[in-house]
């Protein structure tokens, strides 16, 4: 257990980001304002609850749902959400008899405006090796059950366009506000491995 | 040279920097619904046409427009823009008899990943 080793100090990784950034500081190529700023944005600002209020919009809204899946990068950008990793999105809805599910196999691509930076499963080997193989499998791990009758889509984000997905709006959600369906939508559904969940 | 700072870093963060050509000088060689093959190239340099879709056979799902060609890009020989598709292919296409109930995959290729089929 942790509480064992106290005494351990950094990890590996830790110590050899420190070195990295204290040569980039030193060598004068890194201003340690930006990566500041860097950290604040992604672990504070910028996170899954704004693609949360993308999608409780196109719930309730019809217009916007189909201008979301017409062109996507603009219909986000409606709320406010642009830049790096969201440069061209496009997004994908499921229904009652298609689930799509993403995964960069290459690497860790994935739409940084409306999700944050990616967990750490979304980048391992295993979910990558594992979504495009079996994603039937791969969803079952992730506690979703597909009736037979659903087709599977896997979107591989190898390349330039970033993908995001529109879960199924959960029954009994009709009289929801739109902040009270945001609440509803989590980043798994929104990755492709979950439902959004019952109210 | 100048240091990485707060307000370059915002303006990335705000913006981004995509590779998109807009306004390209050349004509999509596919449009959606044509069959085509994933060339089976195997570069020792940067690619982003993996090795599971290499020689398999699928079909012309979006025209995405134009990007900047990764394996040239990344090693800084080029931009070498050209269009880029999303490509379908059937699972049983890619893993065989036990892709079979698996649906459709779907991934990003440029012009020089692609052959028509």
């Amino acid at each position: 257990m942790a509480q064992d080793h106290h005494d351990d100090g950094p990890s590996d990784v830790a110590l050899r980001v420190k070195a990295l950034e204290s040569l980039l500081v030193e060598k004068g190529l890194v201003d340690p304002a930006a990566l500041d700023l860097i950290v604040d944005t992604y672990e504070n600002r910028i996170g899954p609850r704004n693609g949360a209020k993308v999608v409780a919009k196109a719930w309730a809204d019809p217009a916007y749902k189909a201008r979301l899946l017409e062109d996507a990068t603009a219909a986000i950008a409606e709320l406010g959400f642009t830049g790096a990793q969201g440069e061209n999105m496009v997004v994908l809805e499921n229904t009652a008899t298609v689930h799509n599910l993403v995964v960069c196999t290459l690497c860790s691509c994935y739409p940084w405006p409306t999700l944050g930076l990616p967990p750490t499963w979304y980048k391992s080997p295993p979910y990558r090796a594992r979504a495009v193989r079996d994603p039937r499998g791969t969803l079952r791990e992730f506690g979703v059950e597909l009736p037979e009758g659903v087709e599977i889509r896997v979107w591989d984000s190898n390349a330039e366009i970033r993908y995001m997905v529109l879960p199924e709006r959960p029954k009994g959600t009709e009289k929801l506000s739109e902040e009270a369906l945001a609440r509803l939508v989590t980043r798994d559904a929104m990755i492709g491995v979950g439902r959004a969940s019952a109210p | 040279m100048a240091a990485l700072d707060p307000k370059a870093m915002g303006k990335l963060i705000a913006t981004g920097a995509t590779t998109r050509v807009d306004a390209p000088a050349t004509k999509p060689k596919f449009k959606i619904g044509d069959r085509v093959a994933a060339r089976n190239l195997s570069p020792v340099t940067h690619t982003r046409l993996p090795r599971y879709v290499r020689g398999k056979r699928g079909r012309v799902e979006r025209v995405h427009g134009v990007f900047a060609l990764p394996d040239t890009h990344a090693i800084g020989a080029g931009r070498s823009p050209q269009w880029v598709y999303a490509v379908t292919f059937d699972a049983a296409e890619l893993w065989g008899p036990q892709g079979r109930g698996a649906g459709r995959l779907t991934i990003d290729l440029w012009d020089d990943y692609l052959d028509p089929a």
